[in-house]
């Protein structure tokens, strides 16, 4: 015995009322289930043999929103010519489209109708449009078949090609390029009920199916009376979206717990710095071109901060500047502004944190500290640049520090955050150190990448500050490896707008 | 970093070495001098090389990378000696000159062998110079002169901007100095730098014939330098004395490196009667201490190693003990300002990689910042809520601030010099980033639930930068039936599993609906906002579906928190 599930016994019945034969939209409507529905169900009827299932090519027509405006108003040319005929059969253009109450887009198009129908003349110096046939502003100029075809088409919901008759079909292609309506295939599927499926409607369900278990069901025990359908398990369902972390957020978190197991404590600061910290502290000279507007961001008000809690530090940087100070420098030779000192500014970097460090009297020594901090640059933004990123940067303070131990520091970073397998080291330059270093990172499947940049503070940056020992600084390229983990190319990705992208993006 | 384009060819009869458009070679080599190819035009022969050092003039020519890496490759170690000839040009400097553009340098070069690449080079070079160690020709500029059309003395005088006319280059009639700023291309762009002084810079012959209107620009007589010029006179104005004879200095040697032979020019300061003869060759004498350079690099060099490793990087030496190296810095080395400059040239002629890192065992223990477990806790809870967190730019508009949020302007940071219109301030709150990301959103399935939890700055005048940032976080919720209950409910858990007691207390924003929207008070403060989000916010942002939210200072509630517990 064919066992059936309550929606295929439902339209079983259906084919019965209807004779025999329906098509799915009929089945719809007579069923009341959703289009998939119908079409699982008559799947498995199908399977059974207890239906076929036919279908039928067919070419269907829908007005698009434009159509729809035409067939509720008239087409734009019929308004224009109605309105020229009750202003005399001539009439100045724009006067007509006034009395026609035409939306100004559909002007020209109305006009241009009305003269490829033969039904007006328009002379372009005076602006002027005229009923073609004198006579015909007395005349009603009979319904064509492009109007006749937009009236049929808004009064039913679907149609197909072959429901017209054929000075109706002779207008879909007019009405087509006019863009008022749209043609699409559509298969239409008819179900034709078996003679096995006859005698499965006939019978009898001997046992209610049960769909969705209830509380009640399970209270009261009614479930055993019933039968527990079987579902389609193969059925696609709806996704979930979960809440989830921002994966180049969860990535930062790493680093900075890498960073912490390797002995390295956080540091934090402000968006807004002065330049003193930015620049002046990190032995930058007021004229270097990493200061003009193009290159730093300034603040518009207040134009000025507040140095004045490190007046020996500003007057020793000052000097060294100027002269060297006692650093054994000749400094810049260059006149040093306090003022421009205190401009304020949206810090350009994250080392104005390790120079606020080194100048602070809580200062230890030995020490290793980082700081993961956004910074900004007035770049325009593209798959490259952003105006404002993440830097995560830092510092290392011991009496015995060499160039060994920075080579050091940097190969530690690459196989620990990285997971390098190999390093290579090239000189690099920063105002602020000597010698600098840049650090590529070797990873398989991935080549080289610049991973890095570093270096031993300068003298001139260090010993005004008050620090006597060296001070190897580092920075990390961290926005580029961690596209490289995501798989992305643009940098934009970082801050990606994109919601989808965002709940697709795997965690794992 | 300065980008300079070398002719691949000439760099090769410059230095003797064939690269064969290898460019992999070529970046090896490079990398001596922190340079790298950007780009090679293989058609033309032309590579783009970005010199990292900024403070390296000296390397911003063909002449001069050839000058420097000629050691490094092994082909010419040691200093390169050049000299320079008797004066054979006086100048006389105006006192007037001195709060206007007060020094000058001077230079002859005779027999120089010059070819239309040459010259494209020179040009390069001089381009170069004015634009980043002239500062945009404020601080020095150059002209180059055919020294046959020029009968000296010279004088460097002022003159009033109607007084005098002449033929600027690229014209051919003559301008007075005020037309120049007026109509001519490097008038209008340089103008500035002269302008708001009475009287104007000027350099003239012994007969009075102008050879420039510095900085602005050369005469079109004197002051142009072709294939066919033997002799050329090199002039650099400027308001840093020692910058303006580096300048000059770095212009003859490229002459030099051509086979020019440099004579000197007596510069002679009215208002002092200071004599200063340009250019100066001369190497200056720096000693570097042998264990200070050990100290640094953390390796056992010896003395003559040093030496050899300093003769490699194109120093002189001209002693050796066992304590230090008497070390000779070239005259176009400006970059040198102390020994470590000289530390780390050793280290780049010994080569990085042949020194072994260690990581030292430092008795440091790492930590994260004081707020960073409760922020991360935050995080956990709003993600167990269901939202998904989002990250936005610090940077926005006012627009987005207040207008489209229905919001009256209140002053925020904004800056002074914005690249694009969507970017002129920071945020002082997280919501409107959080409707923009939701507006981005209109076609991505709902309910959207998103969070953020980021930085607001605000002004603060009692702080150093008279700004102030804080850890706010903000949630909205968006679908056809978003609403007050759904919003307040998850802030509610949201509170309950943070361990903070909160009341709600009514209030109007708005960006709310009224009566369908409360303000946060954690005892007895208020910290945030949570409601209905007004219908017109929603227009603004062309939304479709209602949005419930909440923003609050997460800083004070942890502060708060942290009182309490202390």
């Amino acid at each position: 015995m064919v066992e059936l599930r309550a929606h295929e016994q439902k339209i079983l019945s259906a084919l019965e009322k209807f004779g025999g034969t329906a098509t799915v939209e009929e089945l719809i409507a007579e069923c009341g289930f959703p289009d998939a529905a119908v079409m699982r169900a008559a799947l498995t009827l199908k399977e059974k043999d207890l239906v076929k299932i036919y279908a039928e090519q067919q070419t269907q027509l829908r007005l698009t929103s434009e159509g729809e405006h035409h067939a509720k108003n008239g087409l734009p040319e019929r308004r224009l010519i109605k309105a020229i005929a009750a202003l005399g059969g001539a009439a100045n253009l724009n006067q007509a489209a006034e009395k026609a109450g035409l939306e100004p887009q559909f002007k020209q198009i109305a006009l241009g109708w009305a003269i490829r129908k033969k039904w007006a003349i328009y002379d372009s110096a005076t602006n002027t449009v005229r009923i073609a046939d004198p006579r015909l502003h007395q005349v009603v100029i009979p319904e064509e078949n492009d109007e006749a075809l937009l009236t049929f088409l808004s009064a039913r919901q679907q149609t197909t090609l072959g429901d017209l008759t054929p000075e109706l079909q002779s207008a879909v292609e007019t009405l087509k390029k006019r863009k008022l309506l749209t043609v699409e295939p559509k298969t239409k599927r008819k179900l034709e009920i078996t003679h096995a499926g006859l005698h499965a409607a006939t019978r009898r369900a001997t046992a209610a199916e049960i769909t969705q278990l209830t509380p009640e069901l399970i209270i009261t025990g009614k479930w055993r009376n019933g039968k527990l359908q079987k579902y389609n398990i193969q059925a696609p369902v709806a996704k979930t979206w979960p809440g989830k972390k921002h994966p180049y957020l969860s990535f930062l978190e790493e680093v900075r717990m890498k960073l912490v197991q390797l002995g390295f404590k956080e540091m934090t600061g402000t968006n807004v710095e002065t330049a003193f910290f930015n620049f002046d502290a990190l032995y930058t000279p007021q004229d270097h071109p990493a200061r003009e507007p193009s290159d730093i961001y300034y603040v518009k008000s207040p134009v000025y901060g507040d140095i004045s809690k490190y007046k020996t530090a500003v007057e020793h940087v000052k000097e060294t500047h100027e002269n060297g100070w006692k650093t054994g420098s000749t400094g810049w030779h260059s006149t040093y502004s306090i003022r421009e000192a205190e401009r304020l500014i949206l810090r350009g970097h994250g080392t104005c944190l390790s120079a606020r460090t080194l100048l602070s009297k809580d200062l230890e020594l030995p020490s290793r500290y980082f700081s993961i901090a956004r910074v900004y640059r007035p770049e325009v933004i593209d798959k490259t640049h952003l105006s404002e990123f993440n830097q995560v940067e830092g510092i290392v303070v011991d009496e015995h520090l060499t160039l060994r131990d920075l080579l050091g520091v940097l190969e530690k970073f690459a196989r620990e955050i990285a997971g390098a397998d190999k390093v290579r080291f090239k000189p690099d330059y920063f105002p602020f150190t000597e010698p600098s270093v840049e650090l590529s990172a070797y990873k398989e499947g991935y080549g080289w990448v610049e991973f890095g940049g570093s270096g031993i503070f300068r003298p001139e940056v260090t010993l005004p500050l008050g620090v006597q020992v060296p001070v190897i600084a580092w920075g990390l390229g961290v926005d580029r490896l961690f596209m490289m983990r995501a798989g992305i190319d643009d940098i934009r990705c970082i801050f990606s707008q994109d919601l989808d992208w965002l709940r697709r993006k795997q965690v794992a | 970093m300065p980008t300079i384009d070398v002719d691949l060819g000439e760099l090769e009869k410059l230095l003797g070495v064939v690269y064969r458009g290898d460019v992999e070679k070529l970046d090896a080599d490079l990398a001596f001098v922190k340079g790298e190819v950007k780009l090679y035009n293989r058609q033309e022969g032309i590579a783009s090389i970005e010199i990292k050092d900024t403070n390296r003039p000296d390397l911003w020519s063909v002449e001069g990378l050839a000058r420097v890496l000629r050691g490094y490759l092994g082909i010419a170690k040691g200093l390169k000696e050049y000299v320079v000839g008797e004066s054979v040009v006086d100048v006389s400097v105006d006192s007037r000159l001195r709060t206007i553009r007060p020094f000058m340098g001077c230079a002859v070069v005779k027999n120089v062998a010059l070819s239309d690449t040459v010259i494209r080079g020179l040009m390069h070079l001089q381009d170069k110079l004015d634009q980043t160690y002239g500062r945009n020709r404020q601080k020095t500029s150059i002209g180059l002169y055919d020294y046959s059309l020029i009968v000296p003395p010279l004088s460097y005088k002022v003159v009033k901007p109607e007084a005098v006319r002449f033929v600027p280059l690229g014209f051919s009639e003559s301008l007075s100095l005020a037309e120049i700023l007026e109509q001519h291309p490097k008038g209008i762009e340089y103008g500035s730098i002269v302008k708001s002084h009475e009287v104007y810079p000027i350099i003239m012959d012994s007969h009075n014939k102008v050879l420039s209107f510095p900085p602005i620009i050369n005469s079109n007589d004197l002051g142009r330098v072709t294939a066919e010029t033997r002799d050329v006179l090199v002039e650099v104005t400027g308001t840093v004395h020692e910058t303006v004879l580096n300048t000059l200095k770095l212009v003859a040697l490229a002459l030099a490196d051509r086979g020019g032979r440099v004579f000197a020019a007596t510069v002679r300061y009215e208002s002092d009667g200071l004599k200063v003869v340009t250019p100066d060759f001369r190497s200056r004498l720096v000693e570097l201490n042998v264990d200070y350079t050990n100290k640094i690099l953390g390796l056992r060099l010896s003395a003559k190693r040093i030496a050899e490793l300093l003769l490699t990087a194109g120093f002189g030496v001209e002693s050796v003990s066992v304590e230090s190296v008497g070390v000779l810095v070239p005259c176009y080395r400006v970059d040198v300002m102390h020994p470590v400059d000289l530390v780390e040239d050793v280290a780049v002629a010994y080569g990085y990689n042949n020194i072994a890192p260690v990581w030292r065992e430092l008795p440091t223990t790492g930590c994260v910042k004081p707020e960073q477990r409760l922020l991360d806790v935050a995080r956990e809870l709003l993600v167990g809520l269901g939202f998904q967190e989002v990250l936005t730019y610090n940077l926005t508009n006012p627009e987005t601030l207040f207008d489209r949020m229905n919001c009256e302007k209140t002053r925020v940071v904004e800056v002074a010099n914005p690249k694009v219109v969507t970017m002129t301030c920071l945020r002082n709150w997280l919501l409107p980033s959080l409707m923009e990301f939701l507006s981005s959103n209109q076609s991505v399935e709902f309910p959207q639930r998103i969070f953020e939890l980021g930085k607001v700055t605000l002004l603060d005048e009692s702080k150093e930068t008279k700004t102030r940032d804080e850890d706010w976080l903000a949630a909205v919720t968006s679908h056809s039936a978003a609403g007050f209950t759904e919003i307040k409910s998850a802030l509610d858990t949201f509170f309950m599993n943070f361990g903070v007691n909160w009341q709600i207390r009514e209030t109007v924003h708005p960006s709310f609906i009224e009566g369908r929207v409360g303000a946060v008070m954690v005892n007895g403060v208020e910290v945030g906002v949570v409601g209905e989000v007004y219908p017109g916010v929603l227009e603004a942002w062309k939304l479709e579906n209602p949005v419930a939210a909440f923003e609050i200072n997460l800083e004070k509630i942890i502060k708060n928190k942290q009182g309490k517990l202390g």
